[in-house]
């Protein structure tokens, strides 16, 4: 375990780790590009410049291991005045759109300047004009005046998805990223390139040009994508939710999501979302709060135990809900209706170990193995079959359904809906809208519910690995949890002050396009 | 606590204080009918007062040489504006020498307080505030102005040219 000085403060790295990387454990400011912690070492941008007491030529910091006994500065004048006229060499053929660049206010150009540069540039030469808008494949975008050439992505595609999409084309101030012909850069992990690159020259296709970043807040979150629950960020402004980027856990997903997960913010936003409680059947629906949907479902399921005993009513849960919510919502129905029907709704049981060896797998549920130890825990032993039988000899009355919340990943709806159907009363928990449920012939209670964006709760991973995550924002103020759902099926009222309310604020100048006649 | 001032003694007296008043204003109307030319007040609205050309009225949105729109949807403005009155969307321009445009551009000018700081903003001259004061209206929603309202109304004549063209920066290697 090398010890080591870093701008006069005592240091302590494993051994093997480099200078940039005692740097970071100390908390220390170094400017750098091209490293990442999550890639190999190319040492191409030279911008981190330490003095190393005894070496008498500046060493980069990034290449450089760290030894005992080493003191390392990076606040001398040389250091400085090298950084400076280094960063002016990054922004010789920079095009400086900082106002057209998606990355402007997230970018390391921005901010390395600030920092390390604030310097008068001296370049009298022409730039060097390069190719603007670069298709390089389904999810992103190539600038390549804007490129400064840390060769992170191609670094990226190179070790991470071994795909090798990406190359350096050209020489001297006229390379340029690109692909080769008839091969796009089209994998599962295509937009972590734009995340690691420091600049804005790839963008998301997504994204792009939709919301300038510093009008998005960022809150912690889990992705609901699949089973390996990666560690993520969604980024919210009071229109709802724009993007999803991964957050460091190196014990889950290292530094990385697939491309599948940064689509899981569209089905929370507010125009794919069912925003009222619908009562009723196939082409009559009545609309009611959820509230009000919850409370009469409640009542009905109490006749129906109460008539017909407690086998009467069904259960099935789907692995889209928290910790938190299956524990009420069990308590409630075990203890509360003394239910024995309980089951578990498997969407795609062929694809469920399925796994694309970096973090990809075949369960696209969040939470499977916390809704099997729930149902454990709830000695549950509910078998598909009987719920079939059940449903066929008309023994089984209601069924109270916790539905998917992305309804993309359950491509057996229609079939479950028509099959739950056959039961007189079907209660239904559902974050959105779906065909299925609205052409259902059994009287039907569609019960909006908040999405994994809108709750505090705990997901258990493929590993058993509880992952906490807190309250993001507010979309649907009025969708219930599955825990208040609980609750007001239990004939309880809620608290309606202490409930999260939705964003809203002023930069939505909605009065701009609301105010009628004065 | 509430505070209750009583007239002074001194102020019962106010009827000296309204001839005083009135003889006033007697004295100007008279003086005023023989010097005309000396008035300070206009005949508004048949005379018209001429502003500084720093006045800072309706706003303008320039156009390019081929008459669209300069504004390049880079928020600035709406990032500046304390009145947070403009809203835009932003969209990809099929020609990729544009790249970003706005598809809305909506200022609403009743929440304007016209302090200019959109037009410091901007980096490519594509908001000014203009001359124009006189804005009438009988609905709310009148007041809220569009790209064609902004842009191409009939007094600006088939729009306001920036003083910056990219195709002129790009061949002078900026
Ligand atoms: S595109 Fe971005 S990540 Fe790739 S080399 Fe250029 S600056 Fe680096
Ligand atoms: S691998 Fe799974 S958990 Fe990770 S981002 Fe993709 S879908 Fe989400
Ligand atoms: S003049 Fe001031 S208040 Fe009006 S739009 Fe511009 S920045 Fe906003
Ligand atoms: S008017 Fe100017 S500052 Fe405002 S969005 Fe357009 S280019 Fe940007
Ligand atoms: S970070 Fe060390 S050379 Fe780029």
């Amino acid at each position: 375990m090398p010890k080591l000085k870093i701008n006069g403060k005592d240091v302590e790295v494993p051994a093997g780790a480099t200078i940039i990387q005692a740097y970071k454990a100390s908390g220390q400011d170094i400017c750098h590009y091209c490293w990442h912690p999550g890639l190999s070492v190319a040492g191409v941008c030279r911008l981190c410049m330490v003095q190393v007491e005894g070496i008498p030529k500046l060493q980069i910091a990034c290449n450089t291991e760290a030894k005992d006994g080493m003191v390392v500065n990076n606040n001398s004048e040389m250091v400085k005045e090298t950084v400076k006229w280094g960063l002016d060499f990054h922004l010789i053929n920079h095009p400086l759109d900082c106002p057209i660049c998606d990355q402007a206010g997230e970018c390391g150009l921005q901010d390395q300047y600030m920092q390390f540069g604030a310097y008068d540039p001296e370049m009298a030469e022409q730039k060097v004009k390069k190719s603007k808008v670069v298709d390089l494949g389904p999810t992103v975008v190539l600038d390549s005046e804007r490129c400064i050439l840390c060769s992170r992505c191609t670094r990226f595609c190179d070790e991470v998805t071994k795909t090798s999409e990406l190359g350096i084309f050209n020489r001297g101030d006229h390379s340029e990223i690109g692909i080769v012909e008839g091969k796009p850069l089209n994998n599962n992990y295509t937009l972590n390139t734009v995340d690691i690159c420091p600049v804005g020259a790839l963008t998301s296709k997504d994204f792009r040009f939709r919301q300038r970043v510093w009008y998005l807040k960022e809150a912690d979150s889990i992705c609901p994508g699949c089973s390996t629950g990666c560690n993520v960020k969604v980024h919210y402004n009071e229109e709802g939710l724009w993007r999803v980027k991964p957050r460091v856990n190196p014990d889950v997903n290292g530094h990385w999501m697939c491309d599948v997960g940064r689509n899981t913010y569209k089905y929370v936003n507010i125009k794919n979302r069912l925003l009222a409680g619908k009562v009723g059947r196939r082409d009559s629906w009545m609309e009611m709060s959820p509230n009000d949907a919850t409370r009469t479902a409640g009542m009905r399921l109490k006749d129906v135990v109460d008539k017909h005993g407690p086998e009467s009513v069904a259960l099935v849960l789907t692995g889209q809900y928290t910790n938190e919510e299956y524990k009420d919502l069990l308590v409630y129905f075990v203890t509360g209706l003394k239910l024995k029907n309980i089951f578990h709704w498997v969407n795609n049981p062929e694809k469920l170990n399925d796994f694309d060896g970096l973090l990809f797998r075949g369960d696209r549920n969040p939470n499977t193995k916390g809704l099997e130890a729930a149902l454990k825990l709830a000695g549950s032993k509910g078998r598909w079959e009987d719920l079939q039988a059940g449903l066929n000899g008309k023994k089984i009355k209601a069924v109270v359904v916790a539905g998917p919340e992305d309804q993309s990943v359950y491509p057996d709806m229609n079939e479950k809906v028509a099959l739950f159907a056959q039961a007189d009363n079907l209660v239904w928990f559902t974050a959105c809208p779906s065909d299925a449920l609205n052409g259902s012939g059994a009287e039907t209670w569609q019960i909006p519910v908040k999405t994994h964006a809108e709750k505090a709760g705990t997901f258990t991973n493929f590993q058993g690995k509880e992952q906490k995550f807190p309250l993001a924002t507010t979309i649907v103020p009025q969708a219930l949890t599955l825990s208040e759902a609980a609750e007001v099926l239990a004939g309880k009222e809620l608290n309606w002050a202490l409930r999260p309310k939705s964003l809203g604020g002023a930069k939505n100048n909605y009065a701009t396009t609301e105010r009628g006649a004065l | 606590m509430s505070l209750v001032k009583r007239p002074s003694p001194a102020a019962q007296w106010y009827l000296p204080g309204i001839l005083a008043g009135m003889w006033f204003t007697l004295k100007k109307m008279i003086y005023n009918i023989f010097n005309q030319k000396k008035m300070v007040t206009l005949n508004y609205p048949e005379e018209k007062y001429e502003y500084s050309p720093r006045f800072k009225g309706n706003h303008v949105l320039t156009v390019k040489k081929d008459g669209s729109i300069r504004c390049t949807a880079c928020m600035l403005c709406a990032t500046n504006c304390p009145a947070q009155c403009i809203k835009i969307t932003a969209a990809e321009h099929d020609d990729p020498t544009v790249e970003k445009y706005p598809i809305a551009y909506e200022i609403d000018v009743l929440r304007c307080v016209y302090c200019g700081f959109c037009e410091e903003a901007c980096p490519v001259d594509a908001i000014r505030m203009g001359p124009e004061w006189q804005t009438a209206g009988l609905a709310g929603s009148k007041f809220t102005y569009d790209i064609q309202q902004l842009a191409y109304r009939p007094q600006l004549k088939g729009g306001v040219q920036s003083v910056l063209d990219d195709q002129e920066r790009h061949k002078k290697g900026i």
